[in-house]
């Protein structure tokens, strides 16, 4: 391929200081140069497509694999340790707060323990109380501020 | 008595030898109006935000080169001479020991170091994900070259010479240092054009896209077009992405030999990004390099800004076809996009065509924003990256393709 493109694109060079092109000249360097250059970006879309659809078969076939170990480790536990009923802790909601609010908290918790690694449960919300009036967090505020 | 006149011969003497006397010299005032000409595009660059790092560089080196008896660039040390059956010889023995300061940053440029050089920047910096996963992006990556092909009718029409033609229409690749890179390999010192001018051009369009581009977008789509909504790509794996600069240096260097030190360098920065174990590296060429080379390229390319090379009729027709190419690219573009929206069932938007053009990113965001425009809730950005990096991939083909043919 790489030989029949230059041998195409050599056979048709042009002295840098030549003007006046004349049209078979010019439309010669017209169509060789959208067609090396399609041909050269499809050839591209080949390759890339073929390793694309390799690594994308694997990868799906990697993750029905794991799907698959994972529903067989399931079944197996499931088989040997008897189903215990399972007691949802109920968290002590205060009144007054909206049980969209908690819905946010518990995705927040949901979302940091997943990437932890670990599952935390929420016990109990409540509405916290300032530790100090506004007027002497004003004075705090005052007093340390940087000069 | 004799102190005094000997002073006042002195005085007159630095006189006649200051820059001043220079512009009252013939021809002196080609260079006034050159460096009113500098301050235009430093005005552009500062108030206006043109492409700043690059238009402010070339307008000093414009405003330096025009200083007369500076002797910072010689012009005609740049002249090709004829030496055995090399008739594109340049002494570059004598432009060390006689050149000034542009004259020996300005080898970077006439050698093909700086533009490479920028590219492996430009690669450290570019995620070719989006065209991994759709690899049919490449085709509107192909077609938006078409500006820089039917330029070159346009610019063979006005009756330049080859190289004009070729440095010309590469404008179109909407890439500015394929640019420089073509005009400066292209250009001898018999035409009427510098790279300078060509470097000019492409920078004042480029900056120019978001007003050139969106126009030509509305007029060549629907609105049912405009509203397509793309989903979501699929994700890349790693190793597809450290394929991918592999494979591209291989096809592209084998097919177009002289599109190997573009190509080859954009794929090595990738590489070098991609492979994950060259941090320092990457840094390098992100920042430092890409900043040092940035400062030679546009002092250097703006040296070659003379006022014989841009006071005549050639500088605004290269003005001219500048804008014809790069609206004949996108428009090429968008075209395909139409035809692969209908074949792809109506599922591609055809406004991601425009990207095609290289002007990575701005052509991209260009297409975010006007497919925002009809459905504000449409993420065109990344699909419209895919064409937006593979128009860097086929500019720099298109430019070995000229320097293949015009040679």
């Amino acid at each position: 391929m790489g030989n029949f493109l230059s041998s195409f694109i050599t056979t048709a060079t042009i002295d840098p200081n030549k003007k006046d092109l004349n049209a078979g000249t010019v439309s010669s360097v017209v169509i060789t140069g959208i067609v090396v250059v399609f041909i050269a970006l499809i050839l591209l879309i080949v390759c890339v497509s073929i390793y694309g659809a390799i690594f994308n078969a694997a990868a799906k076939k990697k993750a029905a694999k794991a799907e698959a170990e994972k529903k067989a480790a399931e079944l197996a536990k499931a088989k040997t340790v008897l189903p215990v009923p399972k007691v949802e802790a109920v968290p002590a909601i205060e009144d007054g707060i909206e049980e969209e609010t908690v819905a946010v908290i518990m995705a927040a918790i949901a979302a940091m323990s997943a990437s932890a690694g670990k599952k935390l449960v929420l016990k109990s919300v409540k509405t916290s109380r300032p530790q100090r009036s506004a007027w002497s967090s004003a004075g705090i505020a005052e007093n340390t501020r940087p000069f | 008595m004799s102190i005094i006149s000997s002073f006042l011969d002195t005085m007159a003497a630095l006189a006649r030898e200051s820059g001043f006397a220079g512009f009252m010299a013939d021809g002196g005032w080609k260079n006034i109006v050159m460096i009113l000409i500098s301050f235009v595009f430093m005005y552009l660059a500062i108030a206006r935000g043109f492409e700043p790092l690059l238009l402010l560089p070339i307008s000093f080196g414009m405003l330096l080169t025009n200083l007369p008896y500076a002797d910072l660039y010689h012009p005609d040390f740049w002249n090709y001479q004829t030496v055995g059956d090399n008739s594109h010889y340049i002494d570059y023995g004598n432009i060390l020991q006689h050149g000034g300061l542009l004259d020996i940053l300005y080898m970077g440029v006439k050698l093909q170091i700086y533009p490479p050089l920028i590219f492996l920047g430009i690669g450290a910096m570019t995620d070719f994900g989006p065209l991994i996963a759709s690899p049919r992006s490449f085709l509107m990556g192909a077609a938006a070259q078409g500006g820089i092909f039917f330029t070159f009718v346009g610019a063979a029409i006005l009756g330049m010479s080859a190289a004009e033609c070729g440095s010309i229409a590469i404008i179109g690749g909407a890439d500015g240092p394929t640019s420089i890179y073509v005009s400066s390999k292209l250009l001898t010192d018999k035409s009427t054009i510098g790279v300078g001018t060509i470097a000019l051009a492409a920078y004042t369009y480029m900056a120019l896209v978001p007003i050139i581009q969106p126009p030509i977008m509305k007029a060549l789509t629907t609105k049912k077009e405009r509203s397509v909504v793309m989903g979501q790509l699929r994700p890349v794996s790693k190793t597809e992405k450290l394929i991918f600069p592999v494979l591209v240096t291989i096809i592209i260097s084998l097919m177009v030999p002289s599109a190997a030190p573009l190509v080859g360098m954009l794929m090595f920065g990738n590489l070098l990004k991609e492979s994950g174990c060259c941090d320092r590296l990457v840094k390098t060429a992100q920042n430092e390099l890409m900043n040092i080379i940035t400062i030679f390229l546009g002092v250097t390319v703006g040296a070659t800004t003379q006022a014989d090379k841009i006071m005549n009729l050639q500088f605004a027709e290269v003005m001219g076809l500048g804008v014809v190419a790069f609206s004949i690219g996108t428009a090429c573009g968008v075209l395909l996009g139409k035809l692969m929206y209908i074949v792809s069932g109506k599922t591609i938007n055809p406004l991601i065509g425009s990207a095609g053009v290289s002007a990575v990113p701005m052509a991209a965001r260009v297409s975010q924003k006007v497919g925002q425009e009809e459905v504000p809730t449409n993420y065109l950005l990344m699909h419209a990256m895919g064409p937006n990096v593979a128009g860097v991939i086929g500019s720099a083909v298109a430019a070995g393709v000229l320097l293949a043919i015009v040679k």
